[in-house]
């Protein structure tokens, strides 16, 4: 679904991206893992158009979409739950929603408002307050439910679970796995590995901006470096 | 009664304080993004100079001068957005000054703007209309007012339905998806974009709103005053059009409309002060950052007055009704 081939990319003269290949199928949740300062958010960025990579292509469901904006990249269904969350906080839960349909005008904008408040009914209950008055956990729950307004068929998850106590991070991975099962394929960049891994089909390490090891969630948990660098294992057992 | 109300010099301020609210309001669109731009002055000259010369060389009239004036000055916002708008804060509050002074000295230089000699003459908006309405048979006198008299009044209220009209506008525009835009790209832009704004148009669009409504007021200013010369349109004029939405606030469009209205009419009531203008200009800037940056009116102030509006109309039935049980 995704293909992402030897992409650089620059802040100033410093190489952020030292030639990255990714691949994402249809359907699964890939994750990449990596301390901070990796290039986790740099790929991600890139992928969803709000950087121009130096080099490399990204291809998109066969459709070559390097060149393209980031707005034209939502249209085609990609879209980015940026780090940090970036809710709107001066505007209403409700209208932090409608702008995450921003580009659609089809008729059925309303039934996925309903959809998402099914899906999370505390922004049900807060629907008029602003965004900007919830707490962390809640406002995690807003940014996915805005990026699902865009009905995207690839969901960009740039650090879900940042600054969130560990009850509500596995409520958020719950809520990751089930859009999954729904039929949304999930890229999700973490530095919370174990849980990350947990629910990867795929995983990506990436240690300063270079990919040094890929495979499936299994094989990165026997691999001992990984559990030595990122799952604070090793030696003794 | 007419004499005093309709003194001249009164009439000319309140024109004057009718173009700076749209002044106010070119600054605010393009600041409703989070744009800072400087070039306000530069476009009302375009705008005027504009209006001056199609109506004066071409024989237009008028409304499609005024029309051309802010037109042209909206093409022009689009030719220096596009470049420009890559830079943010301070760097494009910087290029966009930079490019109303280059417009001034453009225009002190050109031959058919005569220099700094400026363009005399101009067609007068209430003096026009009231030869208009001559020839229809309506005259000053049928309401028993001087020649002079009756067209300030008319140039005021064409001035007055004019700025109605541009507050409305871009009220509703606020409310509108564009106005959503805005709202999103001036709240987080990274944000905007990834949730597939294209936040470049909106930006351009924005300067490009902001460069219409400065032109349009310029070339309402040139057939109100009848005579331009491009230092009408320095560098203060930029700080002074600022100053409105420092003052007023920027956060809501009742801010810089209220700034407009207040700076221009002070320094009138204040004539004494009137030679240190830009002096208090200064230390009113340092005074608002240090205590007020949103400046005086934010949603705050405005939610304040909305509810004590709401509780007047509500409270004067049921005083009727305490008065009739009574």
């Amino acid at each position: 679904m995704l293909t992402v081939k030897g992409l650089e990319a620059y802040y100033g003269n410093i190489r952020a991206l030292k030639g990255i290949d990714l691949d994402v199928k249809e359907g699964s949740i890939v994750t990449i893992i990596g301390a901070n300062g990796a290039g986790k958010t740099t790929t991600m960025k890139a992928i969803s158009g709000l950087l121009n990579p130096r080099n490399g292509s990204i291809q998109f469901m066969g459709q070559d979409i390097t060149g393209l904006r980031p707005d034209q990249r939502v249209s085609m269904g990609i879209s980015l739950v940026p780090e940090g969350r970036a809710i709107l906080s001066g505007m209403s839960v409700l209208e932090n929603l409608e702008m995450g349909a921003y580009h659609r005008n089809d008729q059925e904008v309303k039934q996925d408002l309903e959809n998402v408040m099914d899906r999370f009914p505390i922004l049900r209950e807060r629907i008029h307050q602003a965004g900007g008055t919830l707490s962390g956990g809640q406002q995690q729950m807003l940014a996915i439910a805005r990026a699902l307004m865009a009905r995207p068929k690839l969901l960009l998850l740039d650090e879900p679970s940042m600054g969130l106590a560990p009850l509500i991070v596995a409520d958020i991975f719950k809520i990751i796995q089930e859009i999954n099962q729904e039929g949304t394929t999930v890229l999700l960049v973490e530095q919370n590995v174990k849980q990350a891994l947990k629910i990867a089909d795929y995983a990506y390490v990436l240690e300063t901006g270079k990919i040094v090891t890929s495979g499936t969630a299994d094989e990165l948990l026997d691999d001992s470096r990984v559990v030595e660098a990122y799952l604070g294992g090793g030696h003794s057992s | 009664m007419a004499d005093i109300i309709l003194n001249p010099y009164y009439m000319q301020i309140a024109s004057f304080i009718l173009i700076n609210i749209i002044l106010g309001i070119s600054i605010y669109i393009t600041l409703s993004t989070g744009l800072l731009s400087l070039g306000s002055a530069g476009f009302m000259s375009i705008g005027a100079y504009t209006s001056a010369l199609v109506t004066m060389k071409l024989g237009f009239p008028m409304p499609l001068g005024i029309v051309s004036g802010a037109m042209v000055a909206a093409l022009a916002g689009i030719l220096v957005g596009i470049p420009t708008l890559r830079l943010s804060g301070v760097y494009l509050a910087i290029a966009t000054l930079g490019f109303g002074e280059v417009i001034r000295v453009w225009f002190n230089n050109l031959e058919i703007t005569r220099g700094a000699l400026g363009i005399p003459g101009i067609p007068q908006m209430g003096r026009e209309i009231t030869g208009s309405l001559r020839e229809f048979g309506i005259t000053p006198d049928m309401l028993g007012l001087r020649a002079n008299q009756f067209s300030a009044l008319i140039l005021f209220f064409i001035l007055l339905i004019l700025v109605i009209l541009t507050v409305w506008f871009f009220v509703r525009l606020q409310r509108s998806r564009i106005g959503r835009a805005y709202a999103a790209i001036k709240a987080d832009e990274e944000a905007a974009e990834a949730m597939g704004i294209n936040t470049t148009y909106y930006k351009v669009l924005a300067f490009a709103q902001g460069a219409l409504v400065a032109g349009f007021a310029g070339a309402l200013y040139a057939h109100t005053t009848s005579f331009i010369n491009p230092g009408d349109f320095s560098y203060h004029r930029a700080v002074e059009i600022l100053i409105f939405a420092v003052f007023g606030g920027s956060e809501v469009i009742w801010g810089p409309i209220f700034g407009a209205a207040f700076l221009t009419l002070m320094p009138e009531v204040l004539r004494g002060l009137a030679d240190y203008r830009f002096m208090i200009y200064g230390v009113l800037l340092i005074v608002m950052m240090a205590f007020r940056p949103q400046g005086i009116i934010d949603y705050q102030v405005l939610d304040w007055l909305k509810k004590k509006v709401k509780r007047n109309k509500s409270a004067s039935p049921l005083d009727k009704q305490k008065g009739g049980d009574a």
